[in-house]
């Protein structure tokens, strides 16, 4: 055998050599390490995540308010319903070109047209929103004159809350089951 | 044993020691095994998202900064939001005018405002003007600004547009004030911003 004529001394120092190396993680590329950076990156983007509350926001087009009945509005050549909604304490009272809707939604007559459901805590109205849809789709739905029409004139009391305005804003922007209604708001002046 | 002699003896003992270490490497020589999951690739894509987020929420409307003072009303709409114009925030207790930090008008107790708007020191002619001159004035500057920007964008610059963000339990009187001085300050256009939900009417 060839490896008998090698020194004891020899084999062993062969042996040793022939030992393979373990190479780190770190000597694998000879790259600069970014792991415990992109590590802190990591954890910044968890963080964002989770403490980030994402919230969707749409916008509400409109104009200027109008004050008295003068405003900017679109007048149609066609008969138009031209309403104006406006919201007090003690319910919804919708006026049409024809005159103010009477209670119920049914013709023209004084009174409140849609009835406040009580007080909440914060002593604003209940209104009645659901209500409020089927006063507004009954109303365009009566001629077909108002089918193009998508303006609606709004004011309020005083004292009652963005909230409630926007909430009715969306009880006359649409029915539930999809049909547009009024979709363009403008804002009046109370008297 | 002559020295030349010994040398001959020797050189193949050095030869051979030389042969046996590189077989005995090339024996020992075994692939290098990966004991280690290299996440790399993984956490670079997550940076990139990272600085997207951040950029990317930085610019929208979505930064707007929600707590007591400021909540915005929930609605059924569900276009996308207007991110041009000058924002218009009013809170439960100040009114600010785009990025100046230091508010136009403080704010008394939403009784006092559910009355009749504004106290008259904020008014052009008593309680009942819905002008709010401190909001005006304000105004006038930013509507300076908003105008160059306008006309170096090639847009119309007769009038300026408004983001106004309001807080849900503003009475309308103040928003009607708010909105009456922007009207008066030459801004034709405002985009009232809401919180998009999917409620339903009896939900409200």
């Amino acid at each position: 055998m060839a490896t008998s004529s090698l020194s004891a001394a020899q084999r062993s120092k062969i042996r040793r050599l022939a030992v393979p190396k373990e190479q780190s993680p770190e000597d694998a590329g000879g790259e600069l390490n970014i792991i415990p950076f992109l590590d802190i990156i990591v954890n910044i983007l968890i963080f964002v995540l989770a403490t980030v509350a994402i919230t969707f926001t749409a916008t509400i087009e409109t104009t200027p308010p109008s004050a008295g009945g003068k405003g900017p509005r679109i007048v149609s050549e066609s008969k138009s319903l031209n309403l104006t909604l406006f919201i007090t304490n003690d319910g919804i009272s919708i006026k049409a070109a024809g005159g103010s809707i009477a209670p119920g939604c049914d013709g023209i007559g004084p009174g409140i047209t849609i009835p406040a459901k009580g007080r909440d805590a914060d002593g604003q109205p209940v209104l009645d929103y659901v209500a409020v849809t089927k006063c507004a789709k009954k109303l365009k739905d009566s001629s077909p004159d108002f089918k193009d029409e998508t303006q609606i004139r709004m004011t309020a009391s005083n004292n009652i809350s963005y909230r409630k305005l926007i909430d009715t804003i969306d009880a006359v922007r649409a029915t539930e089951d999809g049909q547009e209604l009024f979709q363009d708001v403008l804002f009046a002046v109370p008297r | 044993m002559t020295p030349p002699a010994a040398a001959q003896q020797k050189k193949p003992g050095v030869a051979q020691y030389k042969a046996e270490l590189r077989k005995a490497i090339r024996r020992n020589a075994t692939d290098p095994e990966i004991d280690f999951l290299n996440i790399t690739a993984m956490l670079d894509m997550m940076t990139i998202i990272l600085v997207f987020l951040l950029k990317n929420m930085a610019s929208t409307s979505a930064s707007i900064p929600q707590s007591k003072d400021l909540t915005l009303p929930a609605s059924i709409l569900q276009s996308e939001p207007h991110q041009e114009g000058v924002a218009i925030i009013v809170t439960k207790s100040q009114i600010l005018v785009g990025d100046n930090p230091n508010p136009v008008v403080v704010l008394p107790s939403r009784e006092s405002l559910a009355q009749s708007g504004l106290d008259a020191i904020y008014k052009k002619s008593g309680i009942n003007d819905l002008h709010i001159v401190p909001l005006a004035e304000s105004l006038l500057h930013v509507r300076e600004m908003d105008k160059r920007i306008r006309i170096a964008k090639g847009l119309d610059p007769s009038s300026s547009e408004a983001i106004v963000i309001v807080d849900e339990t503003t009475p309308y009187r103040l928003l009607i004030e708010v909105l009456y001085t922007l009207g008066a300050s030459s801004f034709g256009k405002y985009h009232l911003m809401v919180m998009s939900t999917k409620k339903q009417p009896h939900e409200r």
